[in-house]
């Protein structure tokens, strides 16, 4: 029976690492061809920065398309996490406290774009700017109106998840104390929602800089262009390795930013006296429990 | 059946077009359902376009700042556009569109707002004149224009050149790659090699609606690539729901990467194409790998460069235009781009003795005569078009 | 736009004023009003567009704003053609590629959540980490990985020819596509059915093993029962965005023998000049998609429910 039980948990392992090299080494590889020296993304011409920084037209640093498609993801990212951020609290807190058949629209409304697929949003944001919205240019405008009403709802369940997780009673306590309701919003209740709204942050940027579908529905040409608009429009084409350069930036953008979020939860938590650690902070960004 | 009769028969049949032409109706005042107000120029019947605006006036200044350009992929060569920066002081941006119809209809909802066109062809121009999109050229800053094709000074689609000014010539017929296919399998219906199924998996065809129901239609032997006729279309539809039930053919513009880099065998597509794949061979493969079948009865056209009416540099668009007809700079432009420019000077002749095309794509250049004998492809009414673009979704959505 | 506004706010203020203060009502609003614009009223757009006529000329469509004068002709058309007609072969790939990539996802990913959840002992915060990693790895990234790799002379195809398989992997071969929409997906199962299998109490499974049940009854008798909500809702999760994939397919596949639906709505919308027929499509996909849709919000808002009690 032990024996048993040992036999399976062995095979358990194997497909889990198996899984995890299947998920990952093709990555890998691709990263490590953009280090390759010819201009193939499949067979292995010896060592170079060539793609990286040293060709002068085509490597990603010096083109100016990518640079271009580089900036262009920054901004839009920043930008989205300006408007997204502050309206997302504040509808977490709001939609968390009111209650009756609003709460219940407001609740639906803010769930529905977490699980509509990303296609209808951008199909339907396209045409209402292209027939009813007109005055919104397609462009950054458009994408960065796409980008916060798709992220909305990711913010809010994070904070949400927070406030549910802190309780009512710091705040009542506050009120005991003669704080106004306003005052223990914003001296008590804000302050704690910190892990929450640094969470937000590195959740947004990660869905707004990776984000393709939207971002690809709301643009306009190449004044609008983001990474991601660039590498699908050339995976097809006979791109070199630059694309798998490009590619692998943004995979280390994303990382980065994940990173110093992890790295800012933790500490956060532990001058805060809270437990956790990375831990806890990994449950913040992924909304899972570990 | 007149062709009146006709589209009328179509109205009644079809329900969508039924309310395109009852829309008209109220709209024109006209009963008639077949005008549609488009100026479509054919050889027999060239068109003279309506100008509703001036051009620019002469000697103007260029602009200083950015010229937005929009193209297809891989159609100007960078160092081309690195030149005329540094000439010009501006910056040049491209944007890239993959089908005719597509540019067309963002350009008509603002996606794309460039201040220049190239490679647009006339089987969309008669919409870009009726959405009221292109103004007219002012030829005085477009000296080089003596430089193009003499038959193509006041082209048919475009008589006098009051909007356009050519910018490639091609021939459609199928790319392959020699190592995998002989000359002889082209020897009789060329076409059917492609319908062969041995080249399952390894096969295109171009991803614009009217060049690859036309080459259909030429399979069947029905050469009036500009067809009314609906037993015709709805026969090239079927044809090709067979073809990708045999085959499964890739539906792209892309045979210029994916023949060389050995993914297909065989690809319908562009003669230019072919010159463009040379520069994506590996490094160690022969270039006569590549090969061309250019069909005798065949498409045979030129593209060209139009500017917008809501340019915003349009001096500076005047001036690429005038650049890319200069001989040295098309010849450049050509190194990357590898189609021909639609230029007097710039010969077949001249081409072979660069030494830079091999033997087995020498088929794939258009000569003035193939161009003389070359198939046009015009602008459709809208009512013949709907059934060419229904014969075309049922092919791609497989 | 003053008129409605007001009501709204009204509206969203007094109900249960009591109850309510509007401090927390006014914070709701921004945020409220933004997807009200900016995602409600889209999709009636698309309907005006989905019911509109169509410019005789372009082709383009021209919405109809007024429901009254709604014009189902094409609907009509589009829907025969979806059920009957040459779109049907699209809506049934879709349903069968989902349905398959579903299934494989589940057949991997719940054993792996199922280790993760029970036996993985010390290793756990590694593997845990390791099996996030590839949510932060961009899509299009992952994909661009595979086409590398299955390329004529890519390493897996040079490696597969080796056991004497020569596969164009990239010619439009479905089980390319079924396994794309797998690689890309599953992480995003893996993760909720992690937490739903974390959640669970398993001493009743051990109390079942104890009282007899062998290890196969239990899962069937015990295990599956208490996790079946959590299994159905990661499901729905990751159901919904394969519904509207298009770049899977687009990048692995491009041919027209593997169109799905989303492919086709990004044709009509993107590519054509006929977005009439992509609004359309966009209606018929959201109409599919609404009954996992209002499943799964039914079953996250009484997961909500008890977290908050």
């Amino acid at each position: 029976m032990a024996h048993a039980t040992n036999h399976r948990n062995l095979s358990l392992k194997f497909l889990i690492w198996g899984y995890i090299i299947w998920s990952l080494v093709p990555v890998l590889i691709a990263v490590i061809y953009s280090f390759n020296d010819g201009r193939s993304r499949t067979v292995w011409q010896g060592f170079s920065l060539r793609w990286w920084i040293t060709d002068p037209y085509a490597s990603i640093f010096r083109n100016d398309e990518t640079r271009n498609a580089i900036s262009n993801s920054l901004v839009l990212a920043f930008a989205t996490i300006l408007v997204v951020t502050p309206l997302g609290i504040a509808l977490a807190i709001g939609s968390q406290r009111i209650r009756g058949r609003s709460a219940n629209f407001v609740q639906g409304l803010t769930s529905t774009p977490l699980i509509t697929p990303e296609i209808v949003v951008g199909a339907a944001l396209l045409l209402t700017f292209t027939r009813l919205f007109t005055a919104v240019p397609l462009g950054f405008v458009a994408q960065l109106l796409g980008n916060v009403t798709f992220s909305l709802a990711s913010v809010v369940v994070i904070v949400r998840a927070r406030l549910v997780s802190i309780g009512a009673s710091f705040e009542e306590a506050a009120r005991d104390l003669g704080a106004t309701r306003w005052q223990a919003l914003r001296f008590v209740l804000l302050p704690m929602l910190w892990p929450s709204v640094m969470a937000s942050l590195v959740v947004v940027f990660a869905t707004v800089i990776d984000d393709f579908v939207i971002t690809s529905f709301l643009s306009a040409g190449v004044s609008s262009e983001t990474v991601p608009l660039r590498i699908y429009s050339s995976v097809r084409g006979g791109a070199t390795p630059a694309l798998n350069a490009l590619a692998t930036l943004l995979v280390l953008t994303s990382f980065a930013v994940l990173i110093i979020g992890l790295f800012g939860l933790s500490t956060w938590r532990k001058r805060h006296g809270e437990r956790g650690g990375l831990r806890a902070a990994l449950a913040d960004v992924t909304q899972i429990n570990s | 059946m007149g062709r009146r009769d006709f589209l009328r028969n179509l109205a009644i049949t079809s329900g969508a077009i039924t309310i395109g032409g009852s829309l008209l109706a109220a709209c024109g005042g006209s009963s008639s359902t077949e005008s549609s107000g488009l100026s479509i120029g054919t050889p027999q019947n060239p068109v003279k376009l309506p100008v509703t605006t001036d051009a620019i006036a002469d000697g103007l200044p260029n602009e200083s700042g950015t010229l937005e350009v929009l193209n297809w992929a891989d159609y100007q060569n960078p160092e081309s556009i690195a030149i005329f920066e540094k000439e010009f002081g501006c910056k040049v941006v491209t944007s890239i569109y993959d089908t005719e119809e597509a540019a067309i209809a963002k350009l008509r909802n603002g996606t794309f707002k460039p201040d220049l066109i190239l490679g647009m062809t006339d089987t969309g121009l008669a919409k870009l004149i009726a959405a009221d999109l292109l103004q007219p050229l002012n030829k005085s800053y477009i000296p080089n224009f003596g430089n193009v094709i003499s038959g193509l000074r006041s082209p048919y689609y475009d008589l006098d050149s009051q909007y356009t000014v050519p910018y490639f010539i091609y021939g459609n017929g199928i790319g392959y790659r020699t190592d995998r296919i002989d000359k002889n399998a082209f020897a009789s219906n060329g076409y059917d090699t492609l319908w062969d199924s041995q080249f399952k998996g390894k096969a295109g065809v171009l991803d614009s609606y009217r060049d690859t129901l036309t080459m259909a239609m030429f399979r069947a032997g029905n050469f009036d690539a500009n067809t009314a006729d609906a037993a015709i279309i709805q026969k090239a539809g079927d044809d090709l729901v067979a073809l990708r039930e045999a085959t499964n053919p890739k539906v792209d513009i892309l045979a210029y990467t994916e023949i060389p880099s050995g993914n297909r065998d065989i690809n319908f597509t562009w003669s230019g194409d072919l010159f463009t794949a040379l520069q994506y061979l590996p490094e160690n493969e022969a270039p006569d790998v590549l090969g061309f079948w250019y069909p005798e009865k065949t498409v045979a056209k030129n593209d060209f460069m139009c500017i917008t009416k809501s340019a915003k540099a349009p001096v500076l668009a005047h001036q690429l235009i005038n650049f890319l007809s200069d001989t040295d700079n098309a010849l450049l432009n050509r190194e990357y781009v590898g189609y021909q420019p639609a230029l007097e000077s710039i010969t077949v002749d001249l081409l072979i003795s660069s030494g830079t095309i091999p033997e087995s794509l020498i088929d794939a250049l258009v000569t003035p005569e193939k161009y003389e004998a070359g198939l046009a492809q015009v602008s459709l009414e809208p009512a013949v078009d709907a059934l060419w673009l229904d014969q075309w979704t049922r092919f791609t959505a497989g | 736009m003053a008129r409605p506004m007001d009501t709204l706010y009204r509206w969203l203020t007094q109900i249960k004023l009591n109850k309510s203060p509007r401090l927390w009502a006014g914070f709701a609003i921004p945020g409220t009003v933004w997807l009200i614009v900016l995602f409600a009223i889209p999709f009636y757009a698309v309907a005006c567009v989905a019911f509109g006529t169509i410019d005789p000329v372009f082709r383009d469509a021209v919405p109809q704003w007024n429901p009254l004068s709604w014009n189902f002709v094409q609907a009509q058309q589009i829907f025969t053609s979806l059920a009957t007609g040459p779109l049907q072969g699209v809506a049934i790939r879709t349903v069968v590629y989902v349905v398959c990539a579903m299934s494989l996802s589940f057949v991997i990913g719940f054993p792996i959540a199922y280790f993760l959840a029970r036996h993985a002992g010390k290793r756990k915060i590694l593997l845990l980490v390791l099996i996030i990693v590839p949510f932060w790895v961009n899509y299009l990234m992952r994909m661009l990985a595979w086409v590398n790799l299955l390329s004529v002379d890519g390493l897996f195809t040079r490696f597969m020819r080796i056991f004497g398989v020569n596969y164009n992997w990239l010619d439009g071969s479905p089980i390319t596509v079924i396994l794309g929409l797998v690689y890309g997906y599953i992480p995003f199962l893996i993760l909720p059915l992690y937490a739903t299998l974390e959640r669970l109490d398993w001493r009743l499974v051990d109390a079942a093993r104890d009282l007899g049940a062998n290890s196969r009854q239990a899962f069937r008798l015990v295990t599956l029962p208490m996790s079946k909500a959590g299994l159905v809702a990661a499901g729905i999760l990751i159901a919904l965005p394969m519904f509207g994939d298009y770049y899977t397919n687009d990048l692995l596949s491009r041919s027209p023998s593997t169109e799905m639906i989303g492919n086709q709505i990004d044709f009509f919308l993107n590519a054509s000049s006929q977005p009439q027929n992509g609004a359309l499509l966009v209606l018929a996909l959201s109409l599919f998609l609404l009954l996992f849709m209002s499943f799964y919000l039914r079953s996250t808002r009484q997961q909500t429910r008890q977290v908050t009690r």
